[in-house]
């Protein structure tokens, strides 16, 4: 059964070290997280053991230049470990998925949000569990993350960030109405 | 309605059947998938020494697979050459269909294209893989029964 890595983004590392916090602090929370699931309220990624000292393998030429992975503008998904402080890129470890979620800052994240986005990738990894890790899963379990990804922005859970390097709208442009009908200010 | 070739096939005693003529004459021939390698052969043998072009099409949702082969006579002096245009059907469930590569090399690539778009499967092709979609794709993407994956694509950028 693969593990999973999530790291919300490869630069800041700030937001790095909020991320280690967070997976201690999930691990402290699993008995609460049990009940929140039964309460259906909102759902917490399963607790992840951050590695030490990895380095980087097989990246070389000799091992053909190339690795597995779904990368589309908001999900990137590769089959490795990689490290989130030192961006190491372990391709030994193939029984893992790393995710980076929005590399390039569309969106204005929160750490309930990442979860959230974080616990539907795991709950897409167990549901295609016994398929080929081939790229077309890859692609099918990316596709789906941004899927989801839109969602939230329709119904008003993230927005778009103001101040990315690029502001081109790529889910759809900002809209007054959201699915939830009450008219809200749009920056 | 019978043309040139269909007459020499007939009377060789080659089993096929004759579909008539295109809309710019050329005779139109429809052969057995198990008839055709050695049907191809004699063909090569009788001067059609150019495949022009082969390709494939998908008959009707739940029908045949089509092959189709164009080919024609090449020779010094002639300003009509002849031309024939061979159809190959196999069914949906195990198209199988003896490939052309070791008549006319020209096939290598069309075959391959065919098998990847309409997944029938040449036999005795060299190297029969995916040549336009990525080699892990899951499908045959221009049959009528094909769905396309919900891929996430960026559609709305400004």
């Amino acid at each position: 059964k693969r593990e999973l890595r999530k790291r919300r983004a490869f630069f800041i590392s700030a937001q790095q070290q909020a991320e280690v916090e967070e997976s201690q602090q999930v691990n402290a929370q699993e008995e609460e997280q049990e009940k929140m699931k039964q309460q259906g309220k909102q759902k917490l990624p399963r607790p992840v053991e951050p590695q030490v000292n990895v380095k980087s393998k097989n990246m070389s030429r000799e091992y053909g230049g190339q690795w597995l992975s779904s990368v589309t503008r908001h999900v990137r998904i590769y089959a490795a470990y990689i490290d989130p402080v030192t961006c190491e890129f372990d391709q030994t470890q193939m029984d893992k998925l790393t995710l980076i979620l929005d590399p390039t800052n569309e969106f204005v994240w929160t750490s309930e949000t990442c979860n959230k986005v974080y616990a539907y990738f795991q709950e897409l990894v167990d549901h295609y569990e016994g398929a080929p890790l081939t790229e077309y899963t890859l692609r099918l379990i990316g596709s789906d993350i941004e899927h989801y990804i839109r969602k939230l922005l329709y119904d008003g859970e993230i927005k778009y960030n103001m101040n990315a390097r690029v502001l081109n709208f790529s889910m759809g442009k900002p809209r007054i109405l959201f699915n939830d009908g009450l008219p809200q200010n749009v920056q | 309605m019978q043309g040139r070739l269909s007459a020499w096939l007939v009377k060789h005693g080659l089993v096929h059947r004759s579909l008539g003529f295109d809309y710019q004459g050329i005779e139109t021939l429809q052969i057995k998938p198990e008839d055709w390698h050695s049907i191809a052969v004699i063909l090569y043998v009788y001067g059609y020494n150019y495949l022009r072009s082969q390709c494939a099409y998908d008959v009707a949702p739940g029908g045949l697979l089509a092959s189709v082969y164009h080919l024609t006579r090449i020779e010094y002096g002639v300003d009509q050459p002849e031309e024939v245009c061979i159809k190959v059907f196999a069914s949906r469930r195990n198209p199988r269909i003896p490939s052309v590569f070791w008549v006319w090399k020209s096939a290598d690539f069309q075959e391959r294209e065919s098998y990847d778009m309409l997944g029938i499967s040449y036999d005795n092709h060299p190297r029969l893989k995916r040549i336009l979609m990525p080699e892990s794709w899951i499908g045959w993407p221009l049959r009528k029964d094909y769905i396309a994956p919900n891929f996430y694509e960026i559609q709305d950028a400004h």
